[in-house]
């Protein structure tokens, strides 16, 4: 049976160490947000919601989350390939994993509109 | 393209082979530890989307959630996530390394005993360097938590 995959797994690995890199400069800009005021502070609520009326910041929120999805769900399926191997599996993790990637980057992109609309 | 014939699984030992760190030394259970802390990352990230999803039911939803996080054992579960994050970064980047043919050393003539030299003193230190800054994050960590 031919193989109908849209990338090769080379190509998917290449995607898989470009968002961990890009997720490592992303998340340390979202734990400095965390760190240039005292931590408790941080925390606050007015604060938190101040953080989400900077565009930039949402930018930096939304990066994480699609960088991380990707990267996070690209590793469970990885690690699922490398226990079994055989056509059927390989088709139920990529169209289970990027299921959970997509509802879980769209629970999050939720999030981010509603508290910027606040 | 005719397909390859699944062979029998009875050779393979699933999970528990995968979980097994023993006989392979420093790499196995690196190679472990990358899984490991990604997949124990990803329930964090999981979890964490959901935490700050409270938000947007206002003020006493986001304060009364952060009550539950913001404890002794909300506080020493976030070291062990800032330790995670940090090995599997660093850890990553030796990886990417290593794909890409850096640091694997030139081929030789196989002698005894027969070490082979792509796991080199390069990728031993690597693995080194990536605990070492695991455990510094983490001592970091735990002065920001716990120091104030």
């Amino acid at each position: 049976m031919e193989s109908h995959s849209i990338l090769k797994e080379s190509q998917i690995m290449k995607i898989h160490y470009v968002t961990g890199i890009a997720a490592i400069f992303v998340v340390a800009v979202h734990i400095l947000m965390r760190l240039i005021v005292p931590f408790e502070l941080s925390l606050e609520y007015d604060y938190i919601i101040s953080n989400y009326k900077n565009i930039f910041y949402v930018l930096i929120l939304e990066s994480i989350l699609v960088l991380v999805s990707v990267h996070g769900f690209n590793g469970i399926r990885i690690i699922l390939l490398e226990l079994r191997q055989n056509k059927a599996w390989e088709n139920m993790t990529t169209i289970v994993t990027i299921s959970a990637m997509i509802a879980l980057i769209a629970y999050g992109t939720r999030t981010i509109i509603l508290v910027n609309g606040l | 393209m005719k397909e390859i014939e699944q062979p029998s699984r009875n050779n393979l030992e699933g999970l528990k082979g995968w979980l097994n760190p023993s006989r392979y030394g420093w790499e196995r259970i690196s190679y472990w530890f990358q899984r490991l802390t990604g997949v124990f990352l990803l329930i964090y990230f999981i979890g964490h989307v959901y935490e700050t999803s409270t938000i947007v039911n206002g003020q006493n939803a986001w304060e009364s959630f952060l009550e539950l996080t913001q404890t002794v054992w909300g506080h020493l579960f976030l070291i062990l996530v800032i330790g995670a994050c940090t090995f599997h970064s660093a850890n990553g980047i030796r990886l990417i390394f290593t794909h890409s043919g850096i640091g694997l050393g030139t081929p030789g003539r196989p002698d005894y005993p027969y070490s082979p030299s792509s796991l080199n003193y390069r990728q031993k230190s690597g693995i080194w360097i990536a605990l070492i800054l695991a455990a510094a994050a983490m001592y970091y960590g735990f002065n920001i938590l716990f120091g104030e």
